[in-house]
């Protein structure tokens, strides 16, 4: 799961300035180990979403047991109504632990032009997730439950963490797949001068709910989703955003699959587009087999 | 005529029986439909997709295969009532003409094709891809050519270590009886009313087993890849005259890849069992005899045979290799490697059911179908009656499976009668020194000559041995002093397609080893 604070209420005007992936060391690390992925393959599936990947409604699978997903650097750019452009990475690793539940880590950077109070670069927060599926589908569609918490480490993290649960179902007709995603989120309303944070991989609020729709070439290993969410930001007083997105995942290889996509936020106060691109690399947990 | 009233009282009674009933029966619907069941990755090792990047055209052929196993049963779940032609003709070309033509690049997602089909029975679909990876990494096992011969034998034990981690996943190692795929009262519906589609799924196992021959026979990277060639081609030589060129009966690893089933018997096993239980979904899958409420309660138990060490189990390794050995190769496609250029014809008829002694594993006779001319039936008329007889079969297959379209022949009885003579003539024919050497250069054949000697009481055996060992250094003083064909299998087939002139036994064959049996 990819949440983390991006654009609190009360925040100064949204940072009129980019995020960009910074040169840091943890960037490299993250991108040579999932180039030197293919020492190690295995197998990933463009058929198991996971959120931001390219929407941000997902389904209620996790990983395969004892698999390690790595998000390769998905890159997300915004523009908003204003004629700004944002930037925005978010590296993850997924590892399927247990049995139908995956741990999954993600390290938010960003790089953000403040105008004239200057440009800042770093960490916006450590996303902590877990997500466990309930069942596999029947005739009772496939349930899932997640939490998570977005840990206030790095220079343009918030100053507290914040922590949400999540409730998933997947229903698969043969003509298409529907997703449906309800997120609620614990803490305060942040006070005045939380920073503007993050680079726009997803934003926390008070509650999210979401449908999606998917359908499969599987001949092509395709799989075309759409997704309309409503959100509630943790302000209270703002009012709900409506939000639409599309896009694709394409298996590339045995083990690595592609996505791209993009969306508009029709209502609130931060209308604009975006898009999105990235590539998950799966492997094998290399120790161990019993 | 009555008029029955009933009061408010009763009524309530009534409704509050029906609701409990009703609360009762819900939970357990429920809990029925509710599965956990999991995926779980394969064990990662450097020699994972080697095969997919050094056999990429054999890799596809796989990734294709996996469409047409979940399209059948999709088709076969959501679509009790469609015609025949759905499956025998429109799933059926397209398949073999353009999904196996041009192949998928990667491995499929079956859940997205078998929508429904997963949604019935995950649990089992869960036991097929678990087995479908093991399949996958043994290729890569023995594709590796940085892996000694040694090295590959390690890695397999721990592939199947691994394999067997999963027990609710995991088919047994212990070979299973043909009665728990042939002889239940669903049994035979797929086979009958489908018999292209079911030729088209035993030609598919044919190939997933029969692939490792080749992968272990070859000496050199040359030689595999070679021989991989090679059996890849058989595959497609079977779809050229369905369902007459294809298999007959289900292909057993044992006789078509024998070299693998020694060395990798558990593997061997696990796999007929995996090949077997393909065969009983479709059964229960086709056959109307099983309700639709009852089809997933069905999966679900034979899938638990096929689990257990216990239900409808051989006696031993040995049993099961000879119940292979029975059926015939010849009926299964042949061998996968160093086969003539002519597919062997079968000697049963499409489908036919054999018995056998699940102590020993031999055949004790037929329960469906018939022989075709006996065992030396090799002509145009044999293969005539095999291309008639599925489509009569399949004409009258809807509903329930026949149990004994003709009641079981006791054959080895039969053979028993016939010994004596059928001995005078194999001696005779041996005595021919040019059949001798047909016979020497036809590998099928001089395994199933060992076979059967190995299969001597004691007393006989060393006799034989010594007949067999002379025949095979006659073959290969031949061979030194004769010039070569250009290549083995167009030498054999050359030899196949103009058999020699019978000649009359040599006065004095030097170096006969039938002499002795001479009268």
């Amino acid at each position: 799961m990819s949440h983390h604070v991006t654009h609190l209420p009360h925040d100064p005007p949204r940072p009129r300035g980019r995020t960009a992936p910074p040169a840091g060391a943890m960037a490299g690390a993250l991108l040579a180990l999932a180039l030197g992925a293919t020492a190690l393959p295995a197998q990933t599936d463009y058929y198991n979403t996971d959120a931001g990947r390219p929407i941000q409604v997902e389904d209620a699978y996790a990983v395969e047991r004892r698999a390690v997903e790595l998000q390769v650097a998905p890159l997300r750019l915004e523009r908003s109504h204003g004629g700004v452009y944002a930037w925005g990475v978010e590296p993850e690793v997924a590892v399927g632990l247990l049995p139908r539940t995956q741990v999954e880590l993600g390290f938010p950077l960003a790089y953000v032009d403040l105008g004239s109070a200057g440009r800042r670069a770093g960490l916006a927060g450590i996303d902590l997730s877990v997500l466990h599926n309930l069942n596999t589908e029947t005739r009772i569609p496939a349930l899932a439950v997640a939490a998570d918490v977005v840990v206030p480490v790095g220079s343009l993290a918030a100053d507290r963490a914040y922590a949400s649960v999540k409730g998933i179902a997947t229903r698969t007709f043969p003509w298409a797949r529907f997703h449906a995603n309800g997120q609620y989120t614990f803490g305060d309303e942040p006070s005045d001068g939380d920073g503007a944070l993050g680079g726009g991989v997803a934003e926390l609020s008070r509650w999210m709910a979401g449908l999606a729709v998917d359908r499969t070439l599987p001949l092509r290993s395709l799989l075309m989703t759409g997704e309309v969410t409503l959100r509630q930001p943790l302000a209270d007083e703002a009012d709900a955003e409506w939000s639409g997105g599309a896009g694709a995942r394409y298996q590339l290889s045995p083990r690595v699959a592609g996505d791209a996509g993009g969306g508009y936020r029709f209502t609130g106060d931060d209308r604009g587009w975006f898009v999105t691109f990235g590539a998950a690399v799966a492997l094998g947990l290399p120790w161990g087999g019993r | 005529m009555t008029t029955r009233t009933t009061t408010p009282k009763a009524r309530s009674r009534a409704l509050a029986l029906l609701a409990g009933v009703a609360l009762l029966g819900a939970p357990r619907a429920a809990a029925a439909q509710w599965v956990t069941t999991y995926e779980q990755i394969y064990l990662q090792a450097p020699h994972n997709w080697e095969f997919r990047n050094r056999y990429q055209g054999a890799d596809r052929l796989f990734n294709a295969f996996d469409y047409g196993h979940a399209i059948l049963y999709e088709t076969l779940w959501t679509r009790p009532t469609a015609p025949a032609s759905a499956l025998e003709e429109r799933e059926y070309d397209y398949l073999t003409k353009q999904v196996l033509v041009r192949p998928p690049r990667v491995p499929l997602e079956e859940g997205a094709i078998a929508v429904r089909y997963a949604q019935l029975a995950p649990e089992a679909k869960q036991m097929f891809d678990w087995a479908h990876i093991l399949h996958r990494q043994i290729y890569d096992v023995l594709a590796d050519d940085r892996l000694s011969q040694e090295a590959k034998d390690g890695e397999v034990a721990r592939l199947l270590a691994y394999y067997k981690s999963r027990p609710d996943l995991a088919f047994s190692s212990r070979p299973k009886s043909m009665v728990l795929m042939q002889e239940q009262p669903y049994s035979l519906a797929f086979r009958q009313r489908y018999p292209k589609f079911n030729g088209l799924i035993w030609a598919y196992h044919w190939l997933q087993v029969g692939l490792y021959e080749p992968l272990l026979v070859g000496t050199t990277s040359d030689a595999r890849q070679g021989g991989v060639r090679a059996t890849v081609a058989r595959f497609w030589q079977m779809l050229a005259d369905p369902p007459r060129t294809l298999p007959h009966q289900m292909p057993m690893t044992a006789a078509i890849a024998p070299e693998f089933a020694r060395r990798y018997a558990e593997a061997a096993i696990i796999f007929d069992n995996l090949h077997s239980m393909h065969d009983v979904i479709s059964d229960i899958l086709a056959n109307d005899s099983v309700p639709r409420g009852r089809k997933r309660a069905e999966i679900q138990l034979a899938a638990r045979r096929y689990r257990d060490d216990t239900s409808f189990v051989m006696a031993s390794e040995a049993a099961w290799r000879t119940m292979a050995r029975h059926m015939g190769v010849e009926n299964m496609g042949g061998p996968s490697v160093n086969f003539l250029a002519a597919l062997p014809t079968p000697t049963v008829s499409y489908g036919a059911v054999m018995r056998h002694d699940d102590r020993t594993g031999e055949m004790l006779g037929l329960s469906y179908g018939k022989l075709i001319g006996g065992h030396g039936a090799h002509g145009a008329a044999a293969a005539d009656t095999i291309a008639a007889t599925p489509p009569e079969a399949a004409r009258d297959a809807r509903g329930a499976a026949r149990p004994s379209a003709e009641p079981g022949q006791p054959l080895h009885d039969s053979a028993a009668g016939h010994g004596a003579q059928m001995m005078e003539l194999h001696e005779r024919m041996m005595a021919d020194p040019v059949i001798r050497r047909r016979m020497m250069a036809d590998t099928a054949m001089r395994r199933a000559l060992r076979e059967m000697v190995e299969a001597m009481p004691p007393e006989q055996r060393a006799e034989h041995e010594a007949h067999v060992r002379a025949m095979e250094r006659e073959a290969a003083d031949a061979t030194s002093q004769a010039p070569r064909p250009a290549t083995r299998r167009s030498g054999a087939a050359r030899r196949a397609s103009t058999p020699a002139k019978p000649k009359p036994a040599p006065t004095r064959p030097p170096a006969d080893p039938h002499a002795g049996h001479k009268p």
